[in-house]
């Protein structure tokens, strides 16, 4: 009888618990960068990113639209949109990961953790692998950091004419205020 | 003769001039920046409910479209608010959200990029208060 109502009582405790622990953000931002050097500079910021991290067991899911990126070139956004990525066809990114260890539970000092996962553009998936920093503050979480990924894995043609000017390793930039998702 | 020459250097000065312009314009033409929401006309106005239906109905089209929506806050965020609990506005200044009280009803415009399968909700941003 009392083994069943700790149990009960446990039971009610870890699903509240599972219920509470989900931080998210709508307004994520992601940034790339793919300049060459001495040319003119193509970047592009995008503040609507959308991340679920589920903070018992670290898994996180993150979308972002195309649509989104704001670069401060009209042509340049253009192009992005309508040759590059297709943004019609495939209007978002995603990636499904985990913060490797991460427990909201067991936080401690040291802030950089593995981020593993499965990155989706353009209907391709690509395997990333990253460090991140993370941080927890007044019921916040903060992960930032950064990785590149290669055009080529993701079917992403560039033309001969721009090849130069195009870095191949581009570079994203992540930086995501969670807050608790009630 | 010395009408030929003049013509010819008023020749060379026209079309120097035409040339720069060319390229004046075409550099602009290259290096402007994306248009606010604001210098755009909205390509749908209306109650939010019906674009809900709209936008289930044929995503790709409306995707960096600009709409105008009107709809009643059911949530003010830090950066944003919810309409009707299903079309997420981001603002572009942020300022604005202060006149904004939850239950009100209102009128705002905003570029849609897209539908987010993690909340449910119709994503807009760079939005602004018509009303």
């Amino acid at each position: 009888m009392k083994t069943t109502k700790i149990l009960i009582i446990f039971c009610v405790l870890l699903s509240l618990q599972l219920h509470a622990q989900k931080y998210f953000t709508r307004s994520g931002i992601t940034q790339f960068e793919a300049s060459e050097k001495a040319f003119e500079p193509i970047e592009a910021i995008n503040t609507s990113t959308t991340v679920i991290l589920d903070a018992n067991n670290g898994n996180i899911v993150s979308q972002v639209f195309m649509a989104g990126f704001q670069f401060n070139n009209a042509l340049m956004q253009e192009h992005f949109n309508e040759n590059y990525m297709d943004s019609y066809q495939y209007p978002k990114a995603t990636f499904k990961g985990n913060l490797d260890n991460f427990s909201l539970i067991s936080f401690n000092a040291n802030n950089s953790y593995d981020l593993n996962g499965l990155l989706t553009i353009k209907g391709l998936e690509k395997n990333i692998q990253t460090t991140v920093d993370v941080k927890v503050e007044n019921d916040q979480i903060f992960i930032s950091g950064s990785f590149f990924v290669s055009a080529k894995d993701f079917n992403i043609k560039i033309p001969s004419i721009v090849r130069d000017k195009i870095a191949n390793q581009i570079q994203i930039n992540i930086d995501y205020e969670l807050i608790e998702k009630k | 003769m010395n009408l030929l020459k003049k013509n010819k250097a008023v020749f060379i000065i026209i079309s120097i001039v035409i040339l720069s312009v060319g390229i004046i314009s075409i550099y602009q033409y290259i290096s402007r920046s994306p248009k606010n929401t604001v210098d755009i006309a909205p390509e749908y106005r209306g109650n939010a409910n019906e674009f809900n239906y709209l936008v289930t109905d044929n995503l790709s089209h409306w995707i960096s479209k600009i709409v105008q929506i009107t709809g009643k806050v059911t949530q003010v965020n830090e950066d944003g608010i919810l309409l009707n609990g299903t079309i997420y506005c981001q603002f572009e200044d942020i300022h604005d959200l202060q006149s904004i009280t939850e239950n009100q009803n209102i009128v705002i415009k905003g570029k849609l990029v897209g539908f987010d399968e993690l909340l449910m909700e119709i994503k807009l941003n760079q939005c602004i208060i018509i009303q």
